[in-house]
């Protein structure tokens, strides 16, 4: 059975992520997380916005939509930052274009963390009653983007794991946050 | 008289230093001749995405100028970046309109609203620190060097004709858009 993730283990491994992208230099921000505010991940949201160091430490900044922040996503990658994007599912159905045109076709590393709002905790999300939750992982098969789920703490290791494989492949990479943050 | 787009782009192009450049639509063929540079990035295929491209790339680079090349029919299309760009007070981003009052590129059919759309109380409203019109060649040259100093961000509208070219009437032209992102991250890992 899927459980939930605390906020604060994604938030050390977004920090250690990008300390080591970072190679040791001391930069401010450490690194970039754009948001297109999730119910899914809003602990995660909430604890990045409680840190005592966030102007040293992950930038968080809050995009109208899907589109803009794959797009800032890009720009940011051009100009050398380290950065992570957190939407949910229907703005992935939202933003496919922009994925395709910037993420797949501008061959940019583009790294997504998203829910699974209304995913139930007994149901593979490919059998959800919910078509917002059985299309995700079908939607990405469609475009060949590298996917996996995080179904526990046991999981957070996929977080640097596929962030890398988006800069490795030059394109996206997806996890799909099962359960809501605690 | 509304200005030609490519004297625009040629003023901008004797002005601009090593300022980034992201020209969307029908401002991309033209400036692909004017300013054949690798620091130039020019979106087409999502159309809208040029304002966003050009906040990443002034946040990770503030020591650098970023210039956007907008169109009016594209900034409706993800208007909220108005918002997002105000929020995210990028001091380095000049964001210019080329406002024709239609999608050229597919037809010349009228935008919504057409010419009556007041996009620079849009950018005013959002919080730009500066947002203006600017009708005339001579008025745009006479500013161009504060727009290339001045704390963003800002928005300036140019009342413009129709450009001579637009990406389908050169279609498959010019260096294909992954190259354009990998030469100009390149360039600016080189100079960080």
């Amino acid at each position: 059975m899927p459980e939930s993730i605390p906020a604060s283990l994604i938030v050390d491994t977004l920090k250690d992520l990008f300390a080591k992208e970072r190679g040791g230099a001391r930069r401010e921000p450490l690194g970039w997380v754009l948001s297109v505010p999730d119910t899914h991940q809003k602990t995660v949201l909430a604890a990045l916005d409680k840190e005592p160091d966030k102007q040293r430490g992950i930038r968080v900044l809050t995009c109208a939509t899907e589109d803009e922040a794959t797009g800032i996503a890009a720009g940011l990658w051009i100009g050398g930052e380290p950065v992570v994007m957190m939407i949910q599912h229907a703005g992935l159905y939202a933003s496919v274009n922009t994925l395709r045109g910037i993420a797949m076709d501008g061959k940019v590393p583009t790294f997504y963390l998203i829910g699974l709002l209304s995913r139930e905790k007994d149901k593979d999300p490919r059998e959800s009653r919910h078509s917002m939750v059985r299309f995700a992982e079908p939607l990405l098969d469609t475009f060949g983007v590298p996917h996996a789920r995080l179904e526990g703490p046991d999981d957070v290791h996929l977080i640097p794991e596929y962030y890398r494989l988006s800069r490795e492949r030059r394109g996206p990479a997806a996890l799909l946050v099962g359960l809501e943050t605690s | 008289m509304a200005m030609r787009p490519e004297d625009v782009l040629r003023a901008i192009a004797a002005a601009r230093g090593d300022a980034i450049c992201i020209p969307t639509m029908t401002t991309a063929p033209a400036w692909r001749e004017i300013a054949p540079d690798d620091l130039s990035i020019t979106c087409t295929g999502f159309m809208g995405g040029a304002s966003t491209l050009g906040l990443g790339i002034a946040l990770a680079r503030p020591d650098r100028r970023v210039i956007v090349f907008d169109g009016d029919g594209s900034l409706l299309m993800q208007l909220g970046s108005l918002a997002t760009i105000a929020g995210a007070r990028a001091r380095n981003l000049v964001h210019l309109l080329f406002k024709n009052g239609v999608y050229h590129t597919s037809g010349a059919q009228e935008i919504p609203g057409g010419f009556a759309v007041d996009f620079v109380q849009m950018a005013k409203g959002a919080g730009y620190r500066e947002a203006s019109t600017i009708k005339d060649i001579g008025e745009f040259r006479r500013r161009l060097p504060s727009m290339l100093t001045a704390e963003g961000p800002l928005f300036v509208e140019l009342i413009t004709g129709l450009s001579e070219q637009t990406p389908m009437t050169v279609r498959g032209a010019g260096t294909p858009f992954h190259q354009q992102v990998e030469t100009l991250r390149t360039r600016l890992a080189a100079s960080a």
